[in-house]
């Protein structure tokens, strides 16, 4: 038996349209309910706040994650940061900007497995580093005082390992 | 044709808002007109955009960081963007359910109901849009409120159906319930009305039903004090009017086809349209009113019911007093004393034909006949309802124990039980058919469950079952075995052991039988054909001769040899013979009349008599009594049955049995028959055997009692005097019914015997003697 699988439209920011199966557009939660609500059409989806680059890595992750079962509340807080399987540390191998505008786009389109992968992936690159190493990782400029470091040191002193 | 503004600027909430405004507007009022993917799509970033934008973050750079990661990653700085977009949005629905309500106030009745739901439906399919549209918003302001323990922040779906309950309904659903109650009195008046509206309104008010404590849960409470106590309160009002005059302008009968017809009609409406929850409060308050407030009528009824055998009635009556607690009590006394009187009338009528000698299978056809007529109606009428059939058998347990055939003794029923099964097992031209056997066969025992004295039945069955077996008159051995495993079943293996034991011994016998014949062709040329019966002295109930008896010459050699031949075998057995149930062939060729001469079946006396006449033709009373050796009464019976078929003549002396009378061989015996049954039972014969037989039961039923009384005082120990009475009672109540103060006579008798002594110092306690 053959089922026809419905193709959806999609516009990146910058006008690009991607066609998808319906059910690689269902990833998304957002895109899940519209066509639930509004109904199949032929017109394209405008994704404004989505650009081409990252939509294409999107596709990559839903089209390889299309058939995951749902994930249960509990299954959730089982998985630590360090329970990655290979196939999304792979797909994480990306510069930077990239991750974080990945970020932003499971966040915009309701795709919580890749916000969580995502989330988890930046985390490893925090853990076990000091905080000049975690500077210079996401360049970020000191800006607090001599006095105000020693206080924020003091503060957090329990935590130091010795 | 709807427009497709641009977004706003994303931190500029009143550009937003008015920008989120027209759109809610649209999927509110115009949704029938479409809503494209783009006008969505805008909407959703719109939010999002404004719940991302952030002024709030100091630490706003070009870099990747800001936004959500930041949220994210250091939640506690974070101030999250929506809490002016919620109450944008709050005061917007505020504005529009005013709008829908103030237009409701034109509309009455089924209109305002049509009005009402249209605008429901319309309301929550929009609602659920614009609670997709703000899932961005769910998902982090709301959730964040929520988790902090806001009350008053729902999801934004919640909101809608808080605020239509907080401006709508509040305000309308008095109008409406008046509305929805007009429709379903109208309904049960007979008009036929749009239900579905009623649907809509009892969904609406159940999805209102909100936990205040926790928005994700909801409760029926809306619906339940709202709706289902104003329904149920006029239901109450409708049917209490309703039942109170039709019951003043109808039968009884009609009225209870009403009622049931309404309580169906109410169990539909249920499933038809309101909540499954108000199935039991409906269906109890109609109940209440329909049958609790008119039981008494009902029960008034039931005899005349009873009495025309209206079964569709009475089965009405049933079902609608099984409905309510103890409603069926009254009718099962009453059932089980109209029982126990159409059990009494049928045994009182046919006794009338002459109670002393009652017709075994009338009287028994006449019981079952009633159990039969009670038992349908039990399970038809009354569904087997197990009070009912508890009521059946405590009135066929009075009337076939104790009836007009019964009023000397309860043992006339096991006593007539018996002899009606003697009747069909017995060799008869009016046997039933196999198949139609074992269908009275089952009828008996039914008869038997009731009966009391059990232990009668026993003594009169076997008896007769002896009899059958003895004379050989049993017509089947399938039918004896079958009715011996019934009994079994009822009773248990002792009652039957001793039934069974008879069987055992008959075919023993045979095959005894057949060796001594073997032995007699080899060690002699035998002459008379010789058959006996071993039957064991504990299982047979026989009673030994009352005379002595001289076996006559001619029989006395295959006697002696059959004793040696036995003894042989089961040295140390002593065999007592039983001459007077004993019978044989006698083959007489004397008689001028006939040339092929005639057999003559007779009893083994009077064998005794007919053989002496070998020798002469002519004896007197006084000759006969010495060579026989029997006793007057006994020689007197045998001669007589010879002398009346005039097999010998009288020849001097008035009357059978005078010592001096004479009897002659009458050589002109003549007979149409070639086989001449002389073996007749006096009848007075068989009315001392039930005396006796009847009087045999209570030697025994004096020892089990006693057994008894031993097994329970040597479990027990010490024991009260009327506990050790009910134990008794409760211990032999399969058997036959103790009376009391024949258990106090054989506890009297075990005191004396020193089984039992009583305790001292304490009043009615005996103790168990070791």
């Amino acid at each position: 038996m053959v089922t026809e699988v419905k193709r959806v439209k999609l516009t990146s920011s910058e006008g690009t349209e991607f066609q998808v199966d319906r059910n690689v557009a269902e990833r998304s939660v957002l895109l899940k309910n519209m066509l639930d609500d509004v109904g199949e059409s032929d017109c394209a989806i405008p994704l404004p706040n989505v650009t081409g680059p990252i939509l294409t890595k999107v596709i990559e992750y839903c089209t390889h994650h299309k058939d995951d079962p749902p994930v249960s509340h509990e299954d959730e807080f089982k998985k630590g940061s360090e329970d990655i399987d290979d196939w999304d540390a792979e797909f994480c191998k990306v510069d930077q900007g990239t991750l974080f505008e990945l970020i932003l786009s499971a966040n915009y389109l309701d795709i919580k497995p890749l916000l969580d992968l995502t989330c988890k992936t930046v985390a490893n690159m925090i853990k076990g580093k000091s905080p000049d190493e975690i500077r210079r990782t996401f360049n970020i400029e000191n800006d607090f005082s001599p006095a105000e470091e020693e206080q924020v040191k003091f503060e957090n002193d329990w935590c130091e390992e010795r | 044709m709807e427009t497709n503004p641009a977004l706003p600027p994303p931190n500029d909430l009143s550009a937003t808002w008015a920008f989120l405004e027209s759109g809610i507007n649209h999927i509110m009022n115009r949704l029938e007109e479409g809503l494209s993917y783009k006008r969505y799509m805008d909407l959703y970033t719109g939010i999002y955009n404004y719940c991302t934008s952030s002024r709030m973050n100091p630490g706003f750079t070009s870099e990747p960081l800001a936004g959500p990661g930041s949220n994210l990653n250091n939640n506690r700085g974070a101030n999250l963007m929506g809490s002016d977009l919620y109450q944008n949005l709050q005061r917007y629905l505020e504005r529009h359910l005013h709008e829908i309500r103030g237009n409701s106030a034109q509309y009455m009745d089924e209109n305002l109901l049509r009005y009402y739901t249209r605008n429901w439906e319309k309301y929550t399919t929009a609602s659920s849009y614009v609670h997709h549209v703000f899932r961005y918003l769910n998902r982090h302001w709301v959730k964040r409120e929520i988790d902090e323990g806001r009350k008053t922040v729902y999801d934004v779906y919640t909101l809608t159906l808080v605020s239509w309950r907080d401006h709508m309904f509040m305000h309308v659903e008095r109008n409406v319930m008046t509305a929805v109650l007009k429709l379903i009195e109208r309904q049960r008046n007979g008009e036929s009305v749009e239900t579905s509206l009623v649907k809509s309104v009892v969904e609406s008010f159940v999805a209102l039903g909100l936990d205040d404590a926790d928005s994700t849960k909801s409760t029926l409470d809306v619906y339940k004090e709202h709706f289902q106590k104003p329904f149920v309160e006029s239901s109450e009002v409708y049917y209490k009017a309703e039942s109170e005059k039709f019951v003043t302008e109808n039968s009884v009968t009609e009225y209870m086809k009403k009622a049931e017809t309404r309580l169906a009609e109410e169990e539909n409406r249920v499933q038809m349209y309101l909540h499954q929850s108000t199935h039991k409060p409906l269906i109890t308050t109609c109940e209440n009113v329909l049958v609790k407030n008119h039981t008494e009528i009902m029960w008034d009824e039931f005899q005349n019911l009873l009495n025309a055998d209206k079964m569709e009635d009475l089965h009405r009556m049933y079902s609608l007093l099984s409905r309510i607690p103890e409603g069926l009590d009254p009718l099962r006394t009453r059932f089980e004393n109209h029982v126990r009187i159409a059990g009494l009338n049928a045994i009182e009528k046919v006794a009338d034909q002459g109670s002393e000698n009652m017709e075994p299978k009338t009287y028994v056809d006449a019981l079952l006949e009633v159990h039969k007529k009670y038992n349908d109606m039990v399970t038809t009428a009354f569904r087997g309802e197990a009070g009912f059939v508890a009521s059946l058998d405590k009135a066929c347990r009075e009337f076939v124990n104790r009836n007009k055939v019964c009023k000397s003794s309860t043992s006339k029923s096991p006593e007539l039980l018996a002899r009606f099964c003697d009747s069909l097992l017995r060799k008869s031209s009016k046997n039933p058919e196999e198949g139609d056997l074992e269908d009275v066969l089952n009828n008996i025992m039914t008869v038997f469950k009731y009966v009391e004295d059990k232990d009668v039945f026993q003594k009169f069955y076997s008896k007769m079952l002896a009899k059958r077996l003895v004379n050989g008159t049993s017509a089947s051995e399938d039918a004896e075995s079958s009715m011996i495993s019934k009994l079994k079943e009822a009773c248990g293996f002792e009652y039957t052991s001793k039934l069974q034991r008879m069987f055992t011994d008959m075919g023993l016998s045979k095959d005894l039988n057949d060796q001594f014949k073997e032995r007699s062709s080899v060690e002699s040329n035998e002459q008379v054909d010789f058959t006996v019966l071993v039957l064991g002295t504990a299982s047979w109930p026989l009673q030994p001769s009352t005379t002595n008896f001289t076996i006559p010459e001619e029989v006395e050699r295959t006697f002696q040899r059959f004793k040696m031949f036995y003894q042989n075998k089961h040295s140390g057995r002593k065999l007592n013979w039983l001459f007077h149930l004993s019978k044989g062939e006698l083959k007489a060729n004397y008689c001028k009349a006939s040339k092929t001469g005639y057999t003559f079946q007779v009893s083994t006396y009077q064998m005794g008599i007919l053989l002496q006449y070998n020798k002469d033709t002519s004896y007197t009373f006084e000759d006969l009594k010495t060579s026989t050796d029997l006793s007057s009464d006994v020689l007197t019976g045998s001669l007589s049955t010879l002398v009346k078929a005039k097999v010998l003549n009288i020849t001097k002396g008035a009357a059978v049995g005078e010592p001096s009378s004479r009897y002659d061989l009458n050589m002109d015996f003549k007979s149409k028959k070639v086989r001449i049954q002389l073996n007749v039972p006096v009848k007075s014969e068989q009315k001392v055997e039930v005396e006796e037989t009847h009087k045999t039961v209570e030697e025994d039923r004096k020892l089990l009692m006693q057994a008894a009384i031993v097994r329970i005082m040597k479990t027990r120990k010490t024991l009260k005097h009327v506990v050790l009475v009910q134990e008794v009672i409760a211990q032999l109540s399969n058997r036959f019914k103790p009376k009391i103060p024949d258990i106090k006579k054989c506890i009297d008798v075990l005191l004396e015997k020193e089984y039992i002594e009583r305790v001292e110092g304490q009043k009615d306690m005996f103790s168990y003697v070791a």
